[in-house]
């Protein structure tokens, strides 16, 4: 087997290795970066398209807030206003419902009173003419004679409005 | 899915195959090649046939097979890291592969710029294949880069591109650029501008060659002081050189690992620095800007 001397040039060698060079360029380029390229590129891609579809997420859900927002703002002054009718509408009601009962109450007191009163009256009455017949008896009794109870009627009357009188002065 | 699976484990069975096998073959064509004698010899690679060709032959040497080798084996790791290549879930060789791409776009965009991010592919090829070329040697293969064709083929590629990137500020531009500082200087630039290529090459190639030439004369050197020292021993035991264990081990951890991978890193850093350092930037703009204004002069005439 022959070999070649430690330093010996030959053209067509040397084109040769230039070719390799070349070629190997061209692999590495075709296998190694342009598939890790692309690769990057997809990458930064999806990423960016992740980002933006979260800043849209993000802007929808500020927008979402702000509307739930306002609506909560609503419903409190709602429920404010409903508050206040509700207090307003029971404390007339309230009102009212004492209002009557008070008017109730005066009447039945009134109603007793006339009743009361009108008794009274009946017993005095009953009283009066009792003392009439009594007194009449007594004085029948004591003239010996018969008194037409008629005429003396207003005798008599008089003479215990009297006596009632000076009870009262009395008293 | 578990069909897909399967296929997909097959083609990376492939691929592996793709890497290993070359290395393997030439590793076997190197022992089936072996010259009978056993002595000490420092030449060049061996040359397995020659192919006739106008002006000089064609020898296809162990350099030039291995190279190729080399190649294949660098296109299948190409295509065993780029395999099953996904956004999410990210596998090994997948950051293996994203790691190299983006060190060397760092590398590419810190030493020479923006304008030049072409070229991190072709940084990578001189790298990946300049560090595994020497490399092999590991494995008792020629190593490629020890053939000076090879490497001077690398350096020529790297000066028609120095050339093609100065010439971008035009013809005039870049020969005034050799009277440059008096005229007088001619013949000593021309000879700086030729320089750049052969001492790359010859640095490259030096560094390796010189390597595998210690290598031999201290493995050399340890069987003679084997002999001489331990050839008392008795019966075979006298023959065996048993000084050769460690010492050139470690010379080859030095020799092949860190100067495999100095030397192809020193190679493309001075290929991106000659590129991108000879580039007139200021020139090229003010060319661009001037066809610019010629070609919105020529539409607007139309």
């Amino acid at each position: 087997m022959q070999s070649l001397d430690v330093i010996s040039i030959n053209l067509w060698q040397i084109l040769i290795s230039l070719i390799n060079l070349l070629l190997i360029f061209f692999i590495i380029k075709k296998f190694l970066f342009k598939p890790v390229k692309k690769l990057f590129a997809t990458r930064q891609a999806e990423l960016d398209d992740r980002y933006a579809s979260a800043e849209n997420a993000e802007k929808q859900a500020l927008v979402n807030k702000d509307a739930w927002e306002q609506k909560m703002q609503s419903a409190e002054a709602e429920a404010k206003t409903i508050l206040q009718s509700a207090t307003e509408n029971a404390k007339y009601r309230g009102e009212k419902i004492v209002e009557e009962a008070r008017t109730r109450a005066d009447s039945i007191l009134r109603q007793a009173e006339i009743e009361a009163s009108l008794e009274r009256k009946k017993a005095e009455d009953g009283i009066r003419r009792e003392i009439v017949e009594v007194s009449g008896a007594l004085t029948e009794k004591m003239l010996g004679r018969e008194i037409n109870t008629q005429d003396h009627r207003v005798l008599i009357d008089s003479f215990i409005d009297e006596i009632g009188n000076e009870d009262d002065t009395d008293r | 899915m578990e069909e897909k699976h399967r296929l997909f484990v097959a083609v990376d069975i492939l691929y592996i195959c793709m890497m290993v096998l070359p290395i393997v073959f030439g590793i076997v064509l190197r022992i089936l090649t072996a010259p009978p004698t056993e002595g000490i010899s420092i030449t060049g690679a061996r040359i397995l046939f020659t192919v006739p060709m106008p002006i000089q032959d064609l020898p296809i040497t162990e350099a030039q097979v291995n190279s190729w080798l080399v190649m294949i084996s660098i296109t299948g790791l190409c295509l065993f890291l780029t395999h099953g290549l996904q956004i999410r879930k990210v596998s090994k060789r997948q950051h293996l592969a994203e790691w190299i791409v983006e060190k060397l776009d760092n590398m590419v965009r810190e030493s020479m710029g923006e304008f030049f991010m072409v070229f991190s592919p072709f940084i990578a090829a001189i790298f990946a294949l300049s560090a595994i070329s020497s490399l092999s040697s590991l494995l008792g293969v020629y190593a490629p880069t020890a053939d000076v064709n090879v490497v001077a083929g690398w350096g020529i590629l790297v000066f028609i591109l120095i050339t093609y990137y100065k010439l971008k500020g035009g013809l005039l531009n870049y020969l005034k650029g050799y009277t440059e500082p008096i005229a007088v200087m001619i013949p000593l630039n021309i000879l700086g501008e030729i320089a750049t290529p052969v001492s790359m090459t010859f640095r490259h190639y030096g560094n390796v060659l010189s390597g595998s030439v210690i290598a031999v004369l201290i493995a050399a050197a340890l069987q003679a002081l084997s002999s001489l020292v331990l050839g008392w021993l008795p019966g075979f035991l006298g023959d065996i050189p048993f000084l050769q264990i460690g010492l050139p081990a470690i010379l080859s951890l030095y020799f092949d690992v860190f100067s495999s991978c100095m030397q192809a890193y020193i190679f493309a850093m001075l290929t991106m620095l000659n590129i991108s350092g000879g580039f007139p930037q200021e020139l090229y703009e003010k060319r661009m800007e001037k066809k610019l204004a010629r070609k919105k002069k020529a539409a607007e005439s139309i």
